[in-house]
This record gives structure tokens, C-alpha cells and sequence, in this order.
């Protein structure tokens, strides 16, 4: 066996010379004449008989050469280079299948690459689908979490989980040693690693005694740090290291692909060191916040498990207030949904929107392909007559869609590198790792597998056939199956982009809708500065005030600063961090109380006087905070409109007094009593799509229980960031030179919020448009292949007196029923899809009518200029020409 | 495209090797050979005999040279080679079976039906 390969390899490699050949032939019938003048012929006729006996000298030959191994090879070159010709001859046919198929791999290969991120992306946990996050939501937090009062009891008690962890999340810290670099570290339980299936890459996981409280301190670091700090050296382990002023002990390295559960960045993992006896009297008695992760026991599911753990929920239910107990609910869900879920909808959009792209890509260099082995019947008749066996017609037209196929790949993968660029260049933070999407290999083998199917399926078909006579004799090449193969293609490209369409415009009337409304405050001319201060420095209440007094009224120095104002947090983001309630915590002096359970949640926000001015809030009705009120013992409180509006439904707000419940004990009515002093506009306050929550202002006054926490200062200054920000950083270095400061226009994240719409919106409107062009160019080619079909009939039909009104009514009336059962079908699904949008949209209807007209409109317009051109063409045609052609 | 031959396919190929098996032999003596051997029953079409001389010497089964032919003309000769001897010997065993299965279906159908 061997040796037959070996031998073929050296054949293929040594050609043999066509004269040796000749020479053999040559020899065999100068034999033959030998033998024939042996028996007596004359030396003519003995040569004649011989070379009758012998047959076809030249068959003879190429026979011989047939048996060549890789003979074929040659007859490849020969096909490529009669297919190059072709293309040379055809430039317009090359260009329309190469832009289409480019277009189709690279859009498909790039979204692909972006979801196969978000979709189907591994944990870096050991067998990560069997890890869940678990806890309670509510309408304040509708993210799971666990509080430290029950979380043990679950855990003891629990039975469906194999193990359960738990972190504290990650906050700011320092390396307070030489050269001092803030860090984020975050602090989880013991058996956090082993729970998850992290390795370490060096060193050891926390012992259970560290985990304890007054334990001994250690850390892990992460492979990032250990990069920057220790240059990779193996030495770090067991040296000692200050965080935030404590020695702590380094024990291991994270490794390179960690990330904690809830992806908070984190440069240090300390252990929690709980004081689990505690936990039932810190924090108001409801222990510590905790985020638990735990891993299913084998066999068991999501839904089994949360099933199993409501038993505990339960239980744990009488410990909530009766007034909010049903606001609570018990949640379990694997890790990968807990980060991802948001963007699943979005990634599933994308991905249908891409597939529909590939599939009308298809369909075009389908129906190009079709038409075109149409056109070339008669060839393929001639050719087979010349002696083409039906093999070699057929490896003719593969070797043509090859080729073809691969030129569209390489084009499409350059076109997907871009495209992916752009993604990651206009894509929002929210949507996770989308930045770290790279080309996939896989994927553009696939998809350049299925553009190369799709060419060749359709490519192959005319070939197949077995070429008939008729289509020799023919003066007219016409395949009726093709025909409406090719018309059914054209339709459905049609319907598929009708369904792209209704999509994009939806996004697009949702995004403009967004872009438009109020915002119920001013963003432009607006800076907002925060000083993340470490609390170490600032171990007091008092010292936070005293900071931020001071800053605030250092800022006001400022040239070109015409007011400053402090709040804890802004609107209108409803996801980062703001204070809330809930609209039964609020007592009117003097009104009966609504049912607990009922209004929903408030927003609350403590602010100076300035607030309002630098955001330019209108204040409807009463004087609003002064600045003299800030020295005052007495609370007061400005309501938005709509809280106003539901509180004091006859309008006196003004004047009114509100008293918000203390929690210890619970709703005990002995909290401080607010006089409203304003009723401000309403403030979109629950994100740019959300339904805007009520709202109210309280007085944030000198003392230093108010300062504590967050803190955001807001500056009115007609004068560009870039000038003003080095001012404002001076300031804060004078008052504490190591404090971080962060300083972004209130215009720059207000648009960052719409970046995931845009994102959407563009992306969508980016393939709708892909689609749409690619369905009109099918069109067109169909619709100018039949018209090219039908010149001599045109010519017959002028002849016996149709004008050129009904040669073109002829002609249009063709594409004009493509595009209306295409457009009818497209609606149809369109109308159906868009359900699956309705969560992406904002103040527009899945269903609205002026969108859909719009689309229909739009495909009608372009569609029917796409007939109307080769129509128009066909119009023209001279009837004698016509009669005359082919 | 198949040889145009009336023998059964693949025995082209094994005449080749066993009159080739006797001795190194230019083509012309092959088809000459069979000829004779056969009584002049089996005519080898000089269409099918070349490409099988040439597609058993690109298998490794037999190898050419250049000679003198035993009228001093230049001729190509083909000889067996190691690999070919072995395919024969396979070869030869096979037509064994198979002819010897062939007669005694033909030689008992008669009688099974009498």
C-alpha cells in the first residue's frame, strides 16, 4: 500500500515525456505492419490494417494520460482559469454574488463573534453550570442578596446545594506602604474558592481560622497586581504587605482569569472574617448584606432547588415586617444569568437580525447562480456535445462557486474585523465583555461553509441536469422551474426584509423618542465632581462634613462657576446608586395612611439649595430650601410633582407635615417630622426608558450625619470641562492632596445611558439596510433576467401593435407581484416578531401602524425602482431588434 | 470513462501481470502474447491496453525501461515487479474462487432444476 503511494507521489512529481509515448505507439504499429507484410500484404495495405486494428491513436493517447495520477489536478487549472474568463467576461454577476456573500459572512461572522461572548461564554469556574447565585429581591433590589441574620440558617439547613459560599462585595482600599495605589478589595468567606472551582496559580486558599474574626490576616492578590507590584515573582508569597494601615500576609495568587461572581473588578480578596454571633444585632438587626453563590448537588435543577429552598424563605418570612412582607420574594438563578440576562434579549435580537441577513444573502447568490445557469443551458448543451461528461460539467460549476465562495470569505472576513471594531468602539459598558469579542475561527468557517453550500446547492442544480438536446436547437433558453424557484427566493428575500425593517424602524422611532423627551433637568453646562474619600482618614461624620464643606465652598471661588450644589446621588440613572423608599413609608400628618404594600417605591434624594438651580428644576409651587435653612434644627422637604400630585391630591402640599417611620423598632413613628417647603418638577429618575418613580428632596443641612456616604458635588459653569476640571482639581489637592477625584459633564453620562439603545438601534438599522439592499439588487436581477428572457416576445407582442405602456405594465407587473406577497408575508411575520422587541422599545408600540406604513412605504419605493429600471429597459427595446435576438 | 473492453473488468489487468510474469515484454508482445496463448479467442484492443500497461506501472505493479526489441528497434519494456508479483499471486487466487464459483453454479443449476 505503501509502496503505491510512494510510487504514485513520484509519478506526480516526474512527469513523463509525451514523445516516450508517441515512440511506444509509434512502435506498436510498426509491429503490427511488420507482422501484416509478414503475412503477405503490400507494405500500403499491411500499414493501413494496422492502423485500423490499432483505433484511435489520439484516444489512445489521452487514455494514457488519464491514468496519470493527478491528472485531474491539471483539468482543476484548466476549470479555474475557464472560470476566471467567465468572471472577466460577467464582471457585474462576480461583483453582485462577491458584495453579497462579504456581506453576509462578515456581518454574521461579526455578531457572532460579539454573542458567542455574551450567550454561550464559559465561567471561569470548574463545571460552572452548576453554580447558582441565590436570595432575596424586592423592589429595591431586584439583584439577589442575603442578609447576615438569616443567611447562616439557610445555610445549615439547606438541601439542595452540595456547598454554599458567599462574598461581601469589593470597596475601595489602599497599599498604604511606599508609592501608594488604590485598590478594590472584596471579601468572601472560606470556602468561597473551593466553592466555585477556582485554582489558585500560586500559594494556598484562606485556612478556616483566618476566616475568623481577629484571625491572622492574609490575602490573595490578583494576577494583575502581582504583575504590576511583583513582576511575577514566586517571593510574594508570605510577605507582608499594608492594606488601609493593617500588615496582612499574602498566601497566594488568583489566577489570570479570575473574576468574582458579580464581576466587580478586585485587585485583593480578603477573607470576611464574620462575626457570625453578631449578625443578629448588627445593622437594625438585620445583619450584614451578603451575596450567596452556592453549587448544585448532581441531578438536582434551578427550579428544584428554588423549590426546595422555599421551605426556609418561608420561615425566614415572619422575621420581615408584616408591612413590606410581601415585597419580598426568594430568587435562584445560575450565576451566568445573574451577570448576563439583561443582555440576552439584545444578543437574541442581534442574532436573529443576522441570520436573516445570511439567509436573503443566500438567497441572492442562490438566485444569481440560478439565473445564471439558466443563462448558460445552452453552453453546458454545447459543451456536453463537444464530450464533457456530466462529472466534469458538474466539477466546472463547483470549482466557479468555490471560487467565488472563497473570494466573498476573505472579503467577509476583512469586513467582519472592521465591523467587529466598530461594535466594540460604539458598544456600552453594560453590555459585559463585549471589548474582549474577537474574531472566531470557527465561526467564519462556518459561515463561509454555508455561503460555499448555498452556492454550491444552487450552482450545481442547472448542471445536474441532464443537458438536453432541445437546449441546443433552442433559439430561446428557458427554464420554467427556475424561474419560480428564483421568484420564490426573490419573495422571500423581500418578506425577510420587510421583517429587518419593521425592527430597525421600531428601534429607531424607540431611540428617537428617547433622544427627545425631558429629561425634567438641564445636562449641558453641568460638571459633577465626586472625591471617593477613604475612610480611614476620615474616621468621623464630622470629618466627611468638614471636607466636602470646605470643597464646596472652595469650588464656588471658582472663575466661571455660578453655583454649586450637593446631592447623594442623580438622576436620571435609576440603576447606580440612589436612596429609595417606599411610598407607605411616608406618614401625612393628619391623612388617613394608604395600605402597606401598596404606591410603590420613592426616590430620595438629600440635597442643598443649589440643587435645584445648577440642574434648573422649577420649583411650582412654595420658596423651596434656602441657604439659611442648612444652620436650622428643623427637617424640611421639597415633593416632585407626582408625589405631590398623589399625597395631596387637592394641591396644598405647601406647609404640610411628613413623618418618615424609624426601623428600630419598625415603623415606629418617632422619626424626625418634615415640613414640605416645595412642590419641584417631575425628574426622570428611574433611567431614560423607566417609569418615573415619585420623588422627594430633603435639606441637607450642616452636620455631619448627612455628609456621610456618598456625595456628589454639581457645578454650573458656562466654561468647557477640560478648563475648568485642572481648576477644580487644585482645589480638592489643597484641601487633601491623596484624594482621588472624578470629574465627567452630567451631558457625557446622560448619553452614556442611551449608548445601549444606540448600540441597538444602530446595529439593527445597519442589517435592515444590509437586507434590504441585497433583496432589491435580487430583485432587480430577476426582474432584468426575465425581462432579457422575454425580448423576442416583446418584440412579437410590439409587432402585432402593444404599445410601450404595456410592454412596460408587462414587465413591472412581474416584480409587483414579488413585492407584494413578499411585503404582505413580511408584514405579517414582522407583525409577529415584534413582540419579542417590546422590551427594547420605548413609548412606541411593538405594533405601531405609522412604522409599518412607513416600511411598507419604503420597500414599495425602492422595490419598485428596482423593476422599473430593467422594465423601462425592456420598453425601449426596437421590435426588430427583438425579433432578431438571439 | 471505462476501457472498452469485452473481458471482464479487472481481468485485463490480470492477463497483463501474468503474461508479463514469464518475462520483461515490450507491448505489442503482450497483446500478441494473449492473443496466441488464447487461441486468438481474447483480442486485446490496443485502446485498452495501453492505459492499463500504464495505469499498473503508475500503481507500482510493473515497471518500464527502454530496450532493444528483437528487431533492433527502441522499445518500451515492461517488467513485474516485487509489489506485482504479490498483487498477482492475490489476484490469481481470487479468479480461482470466483471462476470455480462461477462453475459450479453453472455446472448444478441444470441439475437442481431437473
Amino acid at each position: 500500500m505503501i509502496n503505491e503511494w510512494l510510487t504514485r507521489i513520484r509519478f506526480l512529481v516526474k512527469r513523463p515525456k509525451t514523445a516516450d509515448l508517441d515512440d511506444e505507439l509509434q512502435f506498436h504499429v510498426e509491429q503490427a505492419t511488420a507482422a501484416n507484410i509478414a503475412a503477405g500484404m503490400t507494405t500500403e495495405e499491411a500499414r493501413r490494417r494496422a492502423l485500423i486494428g490499432f483505433g484511435g491513436v489520439e484516444r489512445a493517447r489521452e487514455q494514457c494520460h488519464e491514468q496519470r495520477p493527478g491528472w485531474w489536478l491539471g483539468t482543476v487549472a484548466q476549470d479555474v482559469r475557464y472560470a476566471l474568463r467567465g468572471f472577466r467576461r460577467n464582471p457585474v454577476f462576480t461583483i453582485t454574488v462577491i458584495a453579497t456573500l462579504a456581506l453576509g459572512i462578515g456581518a454574521t461572522t461579526a455578531v457572532f463573534s460579539v454573542v458567542d461572548r455574551i450567550l454561550f461564554r464559559s465561567l471561569p469556574y470548574a463545571q460552572d453550570d452548576r453554580l447558582v447565585s441565590f436570595g432575596l429581591v424586592q423592589s429595591l433590589e431586584k439583584q439577589e442578596f442575603t442578609l447576615g441574620a438569616f443567611f447562616y440558617e439557610w445555610r445549615d439547613n439547606q438541601r439542595p446545594f452540595a456547598a454554599v459560599t458567599f462574598e461581601r462585595g469589593a470597596s475601595a482600599c489602599s497599599l498604604t506602604e511606599a508609592n501608594p495605589v488604590h485598590l478594590q478589595c472584596a471579601e468572601v468567606a472560606q470556602n468561597f474558592l473551593p466553592t466555585l472551582g477556582i485554582a489558585l496559580e500560586l500559594g494556598r486558599n484562606f485556612l478556616p481560622e483566618e476566616d475568623l474574626p481577629n484571625g491572622p490576616k492574609v490575602a490573595l492578590i490578583s494576577d494583575g497586581l502581582w504583575l504590576s507590584r511583583y513582576n511575577r515573582d514566586a517571593g510574594v508569597l508570605n510577605k507582608s504587605i499594608e492594606i488601609d494601615g493593617h500588615r496582612v500576609r499574602i498566601v497566594g495568587v488568583l489566577p489570570k482569569d479570575f473574576e468574582m461572581p458579580r464581576l466587580q473588578p478586585t485587585d485583593v480578596v480578603l477573607p470576611v472574617a464574620l462575626d457570625v454571633a453578631a449578625q443578629p444585632t448588627v445593622n437594625s438587626g438585620l445583619g450584614y448584606p451578603l451575596w450567596a453563590f452556592a453549587r448544585l448537588k448532581p441531578g438536582v435543577s434551578v427550579a428544584e432547588a428554588k423549590a426546595e429552598l422555599e421551605p426556609l424563605f418561608l420561615h425566614m418570612q415572619q422575621w420581615i415586617p408584616p408591612q413590606i412582607r410581601q415585597d419580598f420574594h426568594l430568587q435562584v438563578r445560575s450565576i451566568r444569568d445573574r451577570q448576563m440576562e439583561e443582555a440576552y434579549l439584545v444578543a437574541w435580537v442581534l442574532l436573529g437580525a443576522v441570520l436573516a441577513v445570511l439567509l436573503i444573502a443566500c438567497a441572492n447568490v442562490a438566485s444569481l447562480f440560478s439565473a445564471r445557469g439558466a443563462a448558460r443551458q445552452r453552453e453546458l448543451a454545447v459543451r456536453s456535445a463537444l464530450g464533457a461528461g456530466r462529472a466534469r460539467l458538474i466539477r466546472q460549476t463547483l470549482t466557479e462557486a468555490i471560487l467565488l465562495a472563497v473570494a466573498g470569505a476573505a472579503a467577509g472576513c476583512a469586513l467582519a474585523e472592521i465591523l467587529l471594531r466598530v461594535f466594540i468602539a460604539i458598544a456600552p459598558t453594560s453590555v459585559p465583555f463585549l471589548a474582549q469579542a474577537r474574531l472566531d475561527l470557527r465561526i467564519v468557517l462556518f459561515t463561509v461553509l454555508v455561503a460555499l453550500l448555498c452556492a454550491a446547492l444552487f450552482g450545481i442544480l442547472p448542471a445536474m441536469e441532464k443537458p438536453r438536446a432541445a437546449a441546443l436547437a433552442a433559439r430561446q433558453t428557458r427554464s420554467g422551474a427556475h424561474a419560480r424557484f428564483r421568484r420564490v427566493l426573490v419573495a422571500a428575500q423581500i418578506a425577510v426584509s420587510v421583517v429587518l425593517l419593521s425592527g430597525a424602524g421600531l428601534l429607531v422611532r424607540s431611540f428617537w423618542n428617547l433622544e427627545q423627551q425631558s429629561l425634567g433637568i438641564e445636562t449641558r453646562h453641568v460638571l459633577t465632581v465626586r472625591v471617593p474619600l477613604n475612610w480611614e482618614r476620615y474616621p468621623t461624620d464630622q470629618a466627611y462634613f468638614d471636607f466636602f464643606a470646605r470643597a464646596e465652598a472652595a469650588l464656588r471661588r471658582l472663575p466661571g462657576v455660578t453655583a454649586v450644589g450637593v446631592s447623594d446621588s442623580l438622576p436620571p440613572d435609576g440603576n447606580s446608586w440612589h436612596n429609595g423608599g417606599r411610598f407607605d413609608d411616608l406618614f401625612v400628618a393628619g391623612r388617613p395612611h394608604p395600605p402597606a404594600g401598596t404606591g410603590g417605591t420613592v426616590v430620595e434624594r438629600s440635597v442643598t439649595p443649589d440643587y435645584f438651580r445648577v440642574l434648573q428644576i422649577p420649583l411650582l409651587e412654595g420658596k423651596g430650601f434656602t441657604e439659611e435653612e442648612r444652620t436650622s434644627s428643623s427637617d424640611f422637604m421639597i415633593l416632585s410633582k407626582l408625589l405631590a400630585a398623589r399625597l395631596f391630591p387637592q394641591g396644598d402640599a405647601v406647609g404640610q407635615h411628613i413623618q418618615l417611620p424609624t426601623y428600630r423598632p419598625y415603623f415606629a413613628l418617632n422619626g424626625p417630622v418634615f415640613t414640605i417647603v416645595g412642590v419641584a418638577g417631575n425628574v426622570k429618575n428611574a433611567g431614560l426608558t423607566g417609569q418615573d418613580d415619585p420623588e422627594y428632596y430633603t435639606l441637607r443641612r450642616n452636620r455631619g450625619q448627612e455628609w456621610r456616604g456618598h456625595c456628589v458635588l454639581l457645578l454650573e459653569t458656562a466654561l468647557p470641562a477640560a478648563v475648568v476640571a485642572p481648576w477644580v482639581r487644585s482645589q480638592i489637592a489643597q484641601l487633601d492632596a491623596t484624594a482621588p477625584v472624578e470629574i465627567e459633564t452630567l451631558h457625557g453620562q446622560v448619553s452614556q445611558l442611551a449608548d445601549r439603545p444606540r448600540f441597538e438601534t444602530a446595529l439593527l438599522g445597519f442589517f435592515a439596510l444590509c437586507g434590504l439592499l441585497m433583496a432589491v439588487i435580487g430583485l432587480y436581477g430577476v426582474i432584468s433576467f426575465v425581462a432579457a428572457q422575454r425580448t423576442q416576445e416583446i418584440g412579437v407582442r410590439m409587432a402585432l401593435g402593444a404599445t410601450r405602456l404595456d410592454i412596460l405594465r408587462l414587465i413591472a407587473a412581474e416584480g409587483v407581484r414579488l413585492i407584494v406577497l413578499g411585503g404582505v408575508v413580511g408584514l405579517g411575520a414582522a407583525l409577529a416578531a415584534a413582540r419579542l422587541l417590546k422590551s427594547l422599545l420605548y413609548n412606541v408600540g411593538p405594533h405601531d401602524p405609522a412604522i409599518y406604513a412607513a416600511v411598507a412605504l419604503l420597500l414599495a419605493l425602492v422595490a419598485l425602482a428596482a423593476t422599473l429600471i430593467p422594465a423601462r429597459a425592456a420598453m425601449k427595446v426596437e421590435p426588430v431588434e427583438a425579433l432578431r435576438y438571439e | 470513462m471505462p476501457p472498452s473492453t469485452d473481458l471482464l473488468q479487472g481481468t485485463l489487468d490480470l492477463l497483463i501481470l501474468q503474461t508479463l510474469a514469464l518475462g520483461p515484454m515490450h507491448g505489442w508482445g503482450v497483446a500478441q502474447r494473449i492473443q496466441q496463448v488464447s487461441n486468438e479467442v481474447l483480442q486485446i484492443g490496443q485502446g485498452s491496453l495501453y492505459p492499463a500497461l500504464h495505469r499498473l506501472e503508475y500503481k507500482g505493479w510493473i515497471q518500464s525501461g527502454w530496450g532493444s526489441s528483437e528487431n533492433n528497434r527502441r522499445a518500451k519494456f515492461y517488467s513485474l515487479t516485487a509489489t506485482g508479483r504479490k498483487q498477482l499471486e492475490a489476484e490469481l487466487e481470487t479468479w480461482e474462487r470466483l471462476s470455480s464459483a462461477i462453475g459450479l453454479v453453472l455446472g448444478t443449476v441444470p441439475e437442481a432444476s431437473a
